[in-house]
């Protein structure tokens, strides 16, 4: 009723929830054996930043800025993929007429 | 009435649709009235039809214009009457179709306000309901057109009825020129075909095609009408531009309308030129199609600064694992690779699961959307601290969108990962490695819009019961077909996998005899 094969192999989400359930039981007895230093509002309780000192009003790093080497390096690629996506009715139009022309010609073949 | 069932799915909701707007001009309780029993009933009889076929395991024939609809259609060896012709796979797609319908109406009808034009909304999406539920029940080519169109019609109007706003009628502009040149494409096939073969029959033109120059053009007018309403880079670009600026209330159903054109590629591939597809080439074109879209929706997702529009490029890619389920399947057709069968109950499995999730991140954009008054992720931040069950939500979604264990996203995705690996390693690979950016997209979002500090000018309004209803019975599907996926596949997927890669003899028998 759960698993289900897929060929060469089998996937069973209950057995894989179980064994997770145990990694994350692991993981806590392992947090629970660690130092018991830490003090309630003490400055343990601030996020470290690279030690840079956070303004007072908090801050939040926008999502747009995530991954921002990631992208970075991947950006030739998206401005072409960007580049692509004009906007433009027509550009739309000639995209379908690709796909047309490579639907008919692989059928002919 | 269950002997009408199939054209009872169809008919309720369709004359609902024109029905709704009179209620509504006498009193709004009444619409809302209406549109339940109209909900209600539409569920009821296309239930009747999903466990008839789905648990008789029979084609169900429907003769329309006779005395009876058990009525023969074919006499002198000809077909001579419309019918609708459900087999198993188009029962799945109905049960898909009346998930998305139910859960985007309950959530349209609290969610969406007066002035935000309620009535014309919930008839365009009652018009969508029956064009998608007549889509996959015909068995006639050029009723398969018409509701193609029907579905365009109303799609389009859902995208662009807000013409108060920009945005939206240029995106339904766009929609409304693709859709129109893509049904054009499929009436020019079914022209073509009718030319050739005096009839408008799937399974009547489908027990004839030879595979001559004609059947080849019919095929490849087809194949580029349905890949682009099936959202195929690079024919996609509409896509984003209208699940971008459809009401959320409607673009759970508008997904599911996409996923109505890729049924009609199973169709045609598999039933009507099933038996005559010699070569893998169509099969090896949809699944490059396919990836194509995985990948280039993945990486234009990741730059998105608008919330809805990231969802909705997230669900393009989704598209593209249907797509590729679908061609690695048709590719092996011919050897009769049990893999194939395997990328098959990946492929449709993927269906219910993207309404699910889509379905319910689109929900989430809507309600973050109402919270926040913008949708612009530079402008969000620090929701999670006032929604924190619709946050929770929207993780959940997110996560299945991306394909993490245990949801149901990963229990259809490994079908498709290990099927399309035995076609080519590198399409498994791709889709491997897109998925993984997914996740990237799908968390950067949470992130953007929920985590962060809570925002000091932020007037939220508490979700309502259908809101919340409607967003956690998809919550629920996710969670459910995700731990018990061996059941769903048993009972929904695989009858409808073996229609398609089996059933095509029962489905030309059903009409024809013998």
């Amino acid at each position: 009723m759960s698993g289900i094969g897929s060929g060469e192999g089998f996937w069973n989400p209950i057995v894989w929830t179980l064994l997770a359930l145990g990694v994350l039981g692991l993981a806590y007895a392992l947090w629970l054996q660690g130092r018991r230093t830490y003090k309630r509002g003490t400055e343990q309780e601030e996020p470290f930043l690279s030690g840079e000192r956070l303004p007072e009003e908090g801050s939040h790093i926008r999502g747009e800025h995530l991954y921002w080497g990631f992208v970075a390096g991947l950006r030739p690629l998206i401005e072409t993929l960007r580049a692509f996506h004009t906007g433009f009715i027509g550009d739309y139009i000639g995209w379908l007429v690709v796909v047309l022309g490579v639907a008919i010609l692989v059928v002919m073949l | 009435m269950v002997t009408h069932a199939p054209v009872l799915a169809i008919v309720i909701p369709l004359l609902g649709a024109f029905a709704l707007p009179l209620w509504g001009k006498l009193r709004r309780e009444l619409r809302d009235l209406w549109a339940i029993v109209v909900g209600v009933f539409t569920l009821v009889v296309a239930l009747v039809v999903a466990v008839k076929v789905l648990g008789g395991g029979e084609v169900w024939v429907y003769t329309l214009g006779a005395a009876s609809p058990a009525a023969a259609v074919v006499q002198g060896g000809f077909p001579i009457r419309i019918v609708l012709e459900v087999d198993a796979l188009s029962a799945f797609m109905g049960v898909i179709a009346l998930l998305a319908g139910i859960v985007g109406l309950v959530y349209t009808l609290q969610f969406l306000r007066e002035e935000e034009g309620k009535t014309l909304a919930m008839s365009l999406y009652l018009l969508l309901w029956a064009g998608i539920l007549g889509l996959v029940y015909t068995g006639d080519l050029f009723n398969f057109f018409v509701f193609f169109e029907i579905t365009s019609i109303a799609a389009c109007g859902l995208i662009g009825y807000r013409t108060w706003e920009s945005r939206p009628p240029e995106a339904a502009f766009k929609t409304m020129v693709m859709y129109t040149l893509g049904g054009l494409l499929v009436l020019l096939a079914v022209g073509i075909l009718y030319g050739e073969y005096d009839a408008l029959n799937i399974a009547y033109i489908s027990s004839k095609v030879t595979g001559g120059l004609l059947d080849r053009i019919a095929l490849g007018l087809l194949l580029g009408g349905l890949l682009m309403k099936a959202g195929a880079v690079p024919a996609h670009m509409w896509a984003p531009d209208a699940y971008g600026e459809a009401p959320p209330s409607a673009t759970i159903l508008l997904v599911v309308n996409t996923q109505a054109a890729i049924y009609g590629l199973s169709r045609v591939v598999f039933t009507l030129f099933g038996g005559v597809l010699a070569t893998p080439g169509v099969g090896w074109l949809i699944a490059a199609f396919g990836v194509l879209t995985i990948v280039v929706a993945a990486l234009m997702a990741l730059v998105q600064k608008d919330l809805g529009r990231l969802i909705a490029f997230g669900a393009v890619s989704q598209l593209g694992y249907m797509l590729l389920g679908l061609g690695v399947g048709a590719a092996s057709l011919m050897t009769g690779a049990g893999f194939g069968q395997v990328a098959l109950r990946g492929g449709i499995f993927h269906m219910i699961n993207d309404a699910a999730t889509v379905g319910l991140l689109f929900l989430l954009v809507g309600v973050v959307q109402r919270a926040a008054g913008t949708k612009e992720l530079s402008r969000l931040g620090g929701l999670g601290h006032v929604l924190k069950a619709e946050g929770g939500l929207f993780l959940l979604g997110s996560l299945a969108l991306a394909g993490i264990p245990p949801l149901n996203g990963f229990a259809s995705k490994i079908l498709i990962y290990e099927s399309s690996f035995h076609l080519s390693p590198i399409l498994a690979v791709l889709a491997i490695l897109s998925s993984i950016l997914l996740l990237a997209v799908v968390l950067r979002a949470f992130h953007s819009v929920f985590l962060g500090p809570k925002p000091s000018v932020l007037h939220v309004e508490r979700t309502q019961w259908g809101t919340i209803l409607a967003m956690g019975t998809l919550a629920l599907v996710i969670v459910v077909f995700g731990l018990f996926p061996g059941f769903f596949v048993k009972h929904l997927v695989d009858p409808a996998v073996q229609a398609l890669w089996a059933g095509r003899a029962d489905y030309l028998a059903a009409v024809l005899g013998g």
